[in-house]
């Protein structure tokens, strides 16, 4: 075991990703975690990748649904019930 | 993380046959659904009159098919499972965005390493997010609507509704481990998309010479 943890730099930067989306199992979660603890590069750059998905999400996502559309599509439903339709 | 998704094969309306969904339930799950998708609408074809045609005939292909959706599964990746489908048959035929950047594999861009190489503040508490600010609402969708199709569409269900893997794998009818690739791939383009979004507003320093002349990361 090296001072920075079971995983080095790589395997850290390889696992970013799906660390940052819990998609990892608790095991690597946790080698994740341990190393970016101890390494500051790394916890620079997860802090730093973490926060462009936050704020990427937070502009894409700035979208106000259009007044009447769900009342036009609630008419469209309606109509396409109507017979022969 | 919601319920499992139950839906037919690509291309709806999905299978009939299980217990239609009362129509009072249905247009009620539509209706709590339709800002969602109509975000992740807009991404996917960044125009709004386009956008609201697609949950439109997104929302008639699930009522007339709503016998394929199960009762107490998640109705709103149902949904957008046809939303999907219904852009990718749309967009087969209009061709129409912008592409602007080389998405080569050999020039990949990292936003941080581009930062630091340009002289852009990327220290600090939180320079990711002063970076994103300073691009703005309007070039970060236009940066997501630069990138190839199929990731466009793996990053807009993560980035617009946090859905899991495992949810934009049954959305898309692909395996986990192609959206995982899809996912990290597209979020590299959309920092190279980003960067040169950046650059063509003069936010960043551009590169000298034509646009992707320098490679960073």
């Amino acid at each position: 075991m090296t001072p920075l943890g079971p995983f080095t730099c790589e395997d850290t930067a390889r696992r970013l990703d799906d660390y940052l989306d819990r998609e990892l199992d608790q095991a690597d979660m946790q080698l994740v975690r341990e190393h970016l603890e101890r390494c500051a590069a790394c916890a620079q750059e997860f802090r730093f990748e973490g926060s462009v998905i936050d704020n990427v999400k937070r502009k894409l996502r700035q979208i106000d649904l259009p007044e009447d559309l769900t009342t036009r599509i609630i008419a469209e439903l309606e109509r396409g019930k109507a017979p022969g339709t | 993380m919601e319920a499992a998704v139950t839906i037919g094969p690509p291309g709806a309306p999905p299978d009939v046959g299980a217990a239609e969904l009362p129509e009072s339930e249905f247009q009620a799950q539509l209706v709590a659904a339709l800002p969602a998708a109509y975000g992740y609408a807009l991404r996917l074809c960044h125009h709004r009159a386009d956008a609201e045609d697609l949950v439109q005939e997104a929302a008639l292909l699930a009522f007339r098919g709503r016998g394929g959706f199960e009762s107490g599964t998640n109705f709103k990746a149902w949904y957008f499972r046809i939303v999907t489908n219904c852009f990718r048959g749309r967009h087969r035929q209009e061709q129409r965005r912008p592409r602007t950047v080389d998405f080569d594999d050999a020039q990949d861009l990292d936003l941080r390493a581009a930062s630091a190489a340009n002289g852009v503040p990327f220290q600090g508490d939180d320079p990711a997010s002063l970076l994103i600010d300073r691009i703005g609402t309007e070039r970060v969708a236009d940066a997501l609507a630069r990138l190839p199709d199929e990731f466009r569409v793996a990053c807009a269900l993560y980035f617009m509704e946090d859905f899991a893997y495992h949810e934009i794998a049954e959305i898309l009818g692909v395996p986990v481990g192609t959206v995982r690739s899809r996912l990290h791939r597209g979020r590299k383009m959309l920092q190279k998309s980003l960067w040169r979004g950046a650059e063509d507003a003069g936010i960043v320093p551009a590169r000298a010479g034509s646009p992707g002349s320098e490679v960073v990361g």
